[in-house]
């Protein structure tokens, strides 16, 4: 460190200092009378603790030095000294490098080199002291801020990855992070998002409020707005596209009022946590919440909450197998709701307002995640019931495979996705994109540093229900994070 | 900064108790990591692969301390899951968990910038070595500058 970085040392150590003489400062006998008076006496007595320190220092440093000189082994490099700059001036072990060799001094307990006399003892404690004061003051400062984080990004494309009726550059989204610090088991998370909505207006969005309460490693509930655990994407990934291979959402889980046609969110309760079984790792979501509504063609979480509505209610088991198997996942979920559709019934089905549907959705997923592949397969099957006795029953479901392979700052992937949605369902039907629908993609993210990536995708859509009409899609995007 | 400043206190992938402190009177090579992490991570740790391998070369030893940065989820068994997968075996290689206070400390101490997002934790990739007196004598915070070059 030199003594550049004693002096370094001596300032920082020399803090708690002076937050101690300013707080004794308030007590200074009533001799010094006027305010500037208090000022010269504060400065002087800083002063003299400056000088106090700096000497205390000093006497540290040599008295180490002394000690180190006494604990040298002699496979020390000579002239070698703490401010050693190389790994080169690193002294060799006494043992050999083999891995077989354990090293003596990894056992918990094997002391530093001691100071020699009592009055070191004495100096280091003292050192000690001061460290830790200031580490503490230092803590202290930094526990009084939120830190706030977020990812943003920006695209091009011959159409516009979320609004396909747009085309050109778009600016797409900057999702806030706010994560207050709080107790030791109280949690916090909010999501501020600021995106471009289907009519390319800019719109601020709460994508996420939730405080929640950590019982344990293994159960934390929650209680505000949160992602639906279902499946695997819709927890994994969130609004911040830079943490995703790809570019967009697979389109049947896209959020609300970005077309999905499953409800994203959820206002209501979320217990959540894992289990360890050896190797194996098991992980569970129970939740129950505002059952969602269809307005204006898309799904809406009922922030407020329900007025005639009931509840969503559903949960997710997960498995890693861990031992050979490490990075796979496998799991399992479902959930109820009854939706209702406030919006004019559509002219094709009975007039009768308001719909009413119960919402059966079950799903398997498998995730393989390791240093080389990330690879997701998600499938839903959807039993809808209309409450209103018009239509019956209706089964549809919906899936997409996606493989991506790490290749350094090269990530390139595809995916396949596709939904199959009866239009007779008045769920799928009154929502603006409820119609069927496959996708093939290819592309590949680009990192240019560890906070910003480039992607680019190729794509094809086809609609086979409602509108039958394919597209193809060029897209660039550029995602960041901060 | 020096290693006694470091919080003492951890448990390694084994569930044992293990004094940080106890490593001075060795060169020190420390990082942070979390064990789901499969972008960066890696490239930190096959950088610190490469520092073994030049410690080798030149016939000296060094204690390699990987901390993990998120407690929750990455507990002993999760460490000790990785270093069987990844190989990284060695005795010399210590995988640390502690207590989310001590995480924080240890990373504002010694300039690991991270947060939390869910299941995800968004850091850099730094590498700090201290010499066999505990003294700071290196940081790398480029090791992300190679992640984009290879």
């Amino acid at each position: 460190m030199g003594i550049k970085g004693n002096l370094r040392v001596a300032r920082v150590r020399s803090w708690p200092c002076v937050l101690l003489v300013a707080c004794l400062g308030h007590s200074v006998p009533a001799a010094a009378d006027t305010e500037a008076d208090q000022i010269a006496e504060l400065r002087k007595e800083l002063e003299q603790s400056m000088q106090m320190i700096r000497e205390l220092s000093q006497k540290v440093h040599d008295l180490e030095a002394r000690a180190a000189q006494q604990s040298t082994t002699p496979a020390t490099t000579p002239g070698s000294t703490p401010a050693a700059p190389a790994a080169a001036q690193v002294p060799a072990a006494p043992a050999s490098p083999a891995p077989a060799a354990p090293a003596p001094a990894v056992a918990a307990g094997a002391p530093p080199a001691a100071p020699a006399t009592a009055e070191a003892s004495r100096l280091t404690q003292l050192e000690q002291t001061i460290a830790q004061m200031a580490a503490n003051a230092w803590q202290r400062a930094e526990d009084t801020g939120m830190p706030m984080h977020g990812f943003a990004d920006v695209g091009v494309g011959t159409h516009n990855a979320e609004f396909p009726n747009y085309r050109g550059a778009d600016i797409a989204e900057l999702d806030f992070f706010l994560t207050p610090r709080l107790g030791a088991r109280t949690r916090a998370l909010f999501e501020l998002n600021f995106e471009v909505g289907s009519d390319g207006t800019v719109g601020v969005d709460l994508e996420r409020a939730q405080i929640g309460y950590q019982f344990s490693d293994s159960a934390t509930i929650w209680v505000g707005r949160f992602h639906t655990p279902y499946g695997f994407y819709n927890t994994a990934f969130h609004h911040g596209q830079w943490i995703a291979i790809g570019l967009r959402r697979p389109r049947f889980i896209e959020f609300e009022d970005h077309g999905g046609i499953m409800p994203a969110h959820t206002v209501g309760l979320w217990l959540t946590g894992s289990e360890r079984l050896g190797d194996m790792k098991v992980t569970y979501d129970a939740y129950v919440g505002n059952s969602q509504r269809i307005f204006n063609g898309i799904l809406d979480m009922n922030n407020a909450g329900v007025s005639r509505g009931s509840a969503i209610v559903g949960g997710n088991l997960g498995l890693l197998p861990g031992g050979v198997l490490d990075g796979l996942k496998v799991g399992v979920d479902a959930f109820q709701t009854r939706i209702e559709d406030q919006d004019p019934t559509p002219t094709a089905f009975p007039q009768v307002s308001p719909y009413f549907t119960r919402v059966k959705s079950y799903g398997a997923y498998a995730v393989y995640d390791t240093d080389r592949w990330e690879d997701i397969a998600e499938l839903h099957f959807f039993d809808n019931t209309d409450l209103t006795g018009n239509t019956g029953s209706h089964h549809s479901d919906a899936g997409f495979i996606q493989m991506g392979y790490r290749g350094g700052r090269y990530t390139p992937y595809a995916r396949y996705e596709r939904g199959s949605f009866q239009q007779s369902d008045p769920y799928f039907a009154a929502q603006i994109n409820g119609n069927s629908y496959n996708r093939e993609a290819l592309g590949v993210r680009f990192d240019i540093d560890l906070s910003s990536a480039l992607k680019m995708e190729f794509a094809k859509t086809s609609f086979t229900d409602r509108i039958i009409r394919t597209y193809g899609e060029a897209l660039v995007q550029y995602a960041i994070r901060f | 900064m020096r290693l006694g400043d470091l919080p003492a206190s951890w448990r390694d992938d084994l569930g044992r108790a293990f004094d940080l402190h106890a490593m001075q009177g060795r060169a020190v090579v420390l990082t942070m990591a979390y064990a789901t992490c499969h972008r960066v991570c890696p490239v930190t740790i096959r950088d610190l692969q490469q520092l073994q391998q030049d410690f080798d070369r030149r016939g000296l030893r060094a204690e390699f301390i990987v901390v993990g940065y998120d407690p929750d989820a990455d507990d002993p068994a999760a460490w000790h899951q990785y270093r069987r997968t990844r190989h990284l075996t060695r005795e010399n290689w210590h995988f640390l968990v502690g207590t989310p206070a001590d995480v924080q400390r240890i990373a504002r101490q010694l300039g690991f910038e991270f947060w939390k997002m869910d299941e995800h934790v968004i850091h850099d990739s730094r590498i700090v070595r201290f010499d066999e007196h505990g003294t700071l004598i290196a940081t790398d915070a480029a090791a992300g500058l190679r992640f984009t070059l290879r």
